[in-house]
């Protein structure tokens, strides 16, 4: 397993005018389960293309163990694939499938027989080594197309490509285990891309949030949640996401926008102007006291300790915000707001975390 | 797909169509078996004979020689058009304007009228006026396919070839663009040889559209009549007569009604054979496979 | 993707060749006086001359032909498009007693050799009193492309989701209105298709064409293979005539090009 360093590598679809990713940069240390999060477009396809050789950066390089390998090949490259849906030659049984790239490569077919019953019984798949891929269920394919992946032991780099797509969400959580555990006991530097937040988040070590061809965040999963760089990360990340409200900031003091302007942080080191403050829903504290905000609505959520917890919606004229509470609220009600932790954002970047 | 929806009323789509196949198809094959087990004399005078017009066709030398040149024809441009049409589709690049405008390119062939087709081989192939014909003379060789039946089987197969193969090309070429790349990305990282790709890859994708070229090409060829009749009118002698034509002749021709109705319901059981060989041991064979 | 790039555009330059060849023959010959061709042999002609078209465009016998082949081979497709549209549709949507053997059967039809059916279309057209119609040719082709039009549209028709049916329904359509506005507008690809494929058998056939028409309806296949004159055969105006054949097979590649590859995966994209 090898450190893979993207160096300011940028890319280009032939005949497109703008750059698909610009000026990557991303260490990714031996070992390490990392995630390629971000929506459809973001470009994570293109950076694992990247990654297997599929294809070549426009510019930048990148390094699989400080060896240069942006112009190797798919196969030159010591990499393993796993796709979205399960690549398998149908015509082929199971056992064939997993010894096919090591016997491509001159294994012994001994050996990589018992190399295949080694994988397949770590995947719990022993059993079906003479069935077909088409009478297997989809989430026995994948099983397989993952052994496939683990089978040569000289790799650099497993790729996933959205492996849980196309399995039932019912089961996702075991593929999702069955990864984790592999990762672990084999040491793997596994690369991993999702759209989905929940997956990035729970598997792996590290995430990278993307978003139209860039990185905007690379950290650990509770790092991306309470400290997001950036607005969009705030947003995106955590269900709900983070919400905003305007603020100014004047004199060293941050107060929220509005007629009564509330004073928020003191003794900020930021120059005056206008303002974002991100605070999540459970960062937020209402209490039943005067203050600039109002409830304008109440979801009942559940009950706790026999009291009803409830999902308000409070509003300060133009500012709207979500908080979580408990008891009984009418709207209408004058509440007062406490940010227990908030985080303040100039145009698009974080500036201080309060 | 989950057609799991039980209406009889859905009868009421279908009519239609049964009744113009009906109009097409039932009747005047009932016609057919119906002349067939009867000597028609005249329009009232017509005796009941049983299977006699089927023995004596099949005992007929005619036939058994139109026969075996039929399926010696048939053999001939399978064996070649369904390989030909594969290499060509996978020399093809899965997609560009290259390979946009050279399908239409070859689908050009398909819906020229036969008897065209024939008529621009006739003229092609012709060792006085024709472009092959004027070049075979050329370099040496007196090709005239009025005269010589080595020469008019050349130049059928040849015409066969240039209109058919494309059809295969088609077919081929479809079913080999509903592979995913994702599948030949992973054969590349398996370290797969252009063969392995060939064989575990693109041949089992091949074969349903495969079978459905095969199947169309064999029921096509056995029953070619046109280009031929243009081309060479069945000659020199009977060296290009082929069942069809045959058929034709004593059906329009002769007005032997009988013998040429027990004919015609041979013929069709003959093609239904073959088709039907055909067909069960591919499904066989697939269903063998997958065990 | 082939072993050798070079091999590979080797292989589909000399294929492109041997298309080629003999259509360029044929328009050589289109563009060539009858007495210049047998005169003297020539790559190009030195004098092309449009006179074989004009021959056509002008002389009744021929025009009339293309105009009789126009008429029944549009009838033709129109006739297996209607039909064939809503029993696709059924049998794509539904079970029902003895579907599958149906679907079969229709299947077997397209097996029939022509020649089989010369005389009995003879004697029933004859009977009903449409011989020498394009109506009859259109019906004998039927046999056909009627089968081959329900197997293509059933193919693809089987790949729109139920989903579309059930929400045209609870917005509240009657069933013709969903099956017109709706139903076939997304099978527009498909339509195409069976288009492509219904002409390429009726423009193509000639025994029947020839069998069922006699002078009224004399299609130009027809004409083409008469076309022997005092002076022998024409073989100027025998090659316009041909030329003339393939421009409508031209139009109906080019108006579903698009549709093309697709097409011909015949709705049955595994």
């Amino acid at each position: 397993m090898a450190e893979i360093v993207l160096e300011n590598v940028s890319y280009t679809y032939p005949g497109e005018s703008a750059p698909t990713l610009a000026g990557l940069n991303l260490t990714i240390e031996h070992g390490r389960a990392h995630a390629l999060l971000g929506a459809s477009g973001a470009g994570k396809t293109t950076m694992l293309n990247l990654l297997s050789g599929l294809l070549h950066p426009s510019s930048g390089r990148i390094l699989f163990d400080g060896v240069d390998v942006s112009l190797l090949d798919a196969r030159a490259r010591d990499v393993a694939l796993v796709f979205q849906f399960p690549v398998l030659y149908e015509s082929l049984s199971v056992i064939e499938n997993l010894v096919f790239p090591l016997m491509n490569r001159g294994w012994q077919r001994t050996d990589a027989v018992s190399r295949a019953v080694e994988i397949s019984t770590e995947l719990g798949i022993e059993g079906i080594h003479d069935a077909k891929p088409a009478v297997l269920s989809l989430f026995q394919k994948q099983l397989v197309a993952i052994g496939k992946s683990l089978m040569r032991d000289d790799v650099d780099l497993v790729l996933l490509d959205e492996p849980l797509t196309a399995v039932e969400p019912s089961i996702k959580w075991r593929l999702r285990q069955t990864l984790t555990r592999l990762q672990q006991s084999h040491g793997l530097t596994m690369v991993y891309v999702t759209h989905d937040q929940t997956e990035a988040l729970t598997f792996a070590e590290e995430v990278s949030v993307m978003a139209r061809g860039t990185i905007l965040q690379t950290g650990k999963p509770v790092d991306i949640f309470q400290s997001p760089n950036c607005r969009f990360v705030g947003h995106f990340i955590g269900s709900p996401g983070m919400q905003f409200v305007d603020c100014d900031v004047a004199d060293r003091t941050a107060r929220l926008t509005g007629h009564n302007s509330d004073e928020v942080a003191v003794a900020l080191d930021l120059p005056n102007g206008h303002y974002q403050l991100g605070a999540r829903v459970e960062w937020v504290r209402v209490r039943r006291e005067p203050g600039s905000w109002q409830v304008q609505g109440s979801t009942i959520l559940g009950t706790e300790v026999g009291e009803a917890r409830v999902l308000l919606t409070l509003t300060m004229g133009d500012q709207k915000l979500q908080a979580q509470a408990t008891g009984k609220w009418s709207v209408g009600d004058n509440v007062n707001v406490i940010f227990d932790r908030f985080i303040l954002f100039d145009d698009e970047k974080a500036v201080v975390n309060g | 797909m989950d057609k799991s929806i039980q209406n009889n009323r859905a009868w009421l789509g279908v009519l239609p169509v049964l009744l113009v196949v009906a109009f097409s198809a039932v009747v005047p094959l009932m016609t057919v078996v119906n002349y067939s087990v009867q000597d028609i004399l005249d329009v009232n005078t017509r005796f009941f004979v049983g299977f006699d017009w089927y023995r004596e066709t099949l005992a007929d030398p005619r036939l058994q020689s139109a026969l075996i040149r039929q399926l010696g024809f048939s053999a001939i441009v399978l064996l070649i058009e369904i390989p030909l049409g594969i290499v060509i589709a996978l020399a093809l690049p899965r997609d560009g304007p290259l390979t946009a405008s050279l399908l239409l390119l070859f689908a050009v062939p398909l819906l020229i009228p036969w008897n065209v087709v024939g008529t621009i081989w006739q003229i092609f192939a012709r060792g006085d006026i024709g472009l092959l014909g004027v070049a075979l003379g050329e370099i040496g060789i007196v090709f005239n396919y009025a005269a010589d039946p080595a020469h008019a089987w050349i130049t059928l197969v040849a015409m066969d070839i240039w209109h058919w193969t494309s059809l295969v090309v088609l077919l081929a070429f479809a079913g080999l663009s509903s592979i995913a790349p994702a599948y030949y990305q992973a054969a590349a990282l398996d370290g797969a040889s252009r063969l392995q790709v060939f064989r575990y890859i693109e041949l089992p994708k091949l074969r349903g559209v495969l079978t459905i070229a095969v199947l169309l090409r064999l029921m096509d060829s056995l029953m070619i009549y046109t280009e031929p009749f243009v081309l060479t009118g069945g000659g020199p002698g009977n060296s290009t007569t082929f069942l069809s034509q045959y058929l034709a002749t004593k059906a329009v021709g002769q007005f032997d009604l009988g013998p040429a109705a027990a004919f015609s319901v041979i013929y069709f059981l003959v093609v239904l054979l073959l088709c039907w060989i055909f067909y069960t041991s591919v499904v066989r064979k697939k269903a063998a496979d997958d065990v | 993707m082939f072993k050798g790039r070079t091999a590979a555009t080797l292989l589909l330059a000399v294929y492109t060749i041997y298309l080629l060849a003999p259509l360029y023959w044929l328009f050589t010959m289109a563009i060539s006086r009858n007495q210049d061709i047998v005169g003297k042999f020539e790559l190009f002609p030195a004098s092309p001359t449009v006179a074989n078209f004009v021959e056509i465009f002008t002389k009744e016998v021929w025009y009339s032909g293309f105009i009789n082949s126009l008429t029944y081979v549009t009838l033709n497709t129109v006739i297996s498009i209607t039909v064939a549209l809503p029993a696709a549709y059924v049998f794509s949507r539904y079970r029902f007693l003895g579907d599958r053997q149906l679907f079969f059967w229709l299947l077997t039809n397209r097996m029939a050799p022509p020649a089989v059916f010369l005389l009995p279309f003879f004697q029933l057209y004859s009977a009903v009193g449409i011989f020498d119609t394009p109506l009859a040719v259109a019906l004998a082709h039927c046999l056909f492309t009627v089968p081959l039009s329900v197997w293509i549209l059933e193919g693809f028709m089987s790949g729109v989701p139920r989903e579309i049916d059930e929400m045209a329904q609870l917005d509240g359509h009657s069933f013709l209105s969903f099956f017109f506005r709706i139903f076939i507008p997304i099978n527009r690809g498909a339509i195409g298709v069976t288009v492509f494929f219904c002409f390429m058998f009726s423009w193509v056939e000639l025994l029947l064409a020839r069998t069922l028409t006699a002078s009224d309806a004399k299609p130009i296949v027809v004409v083409m293979t008469r076309t022997v004159s005092a002076s022998g055969m024409d073989w100027g105006v025998l090659s316009a005539a041909g030329l003339l054949t393939v421009v409508p097979g031209l139009v109906v590649v080019w108006f579903v090009r698009k549709h093309l590859v697709q097409g011909f995966t015949l709705g049955r994209v595994n």
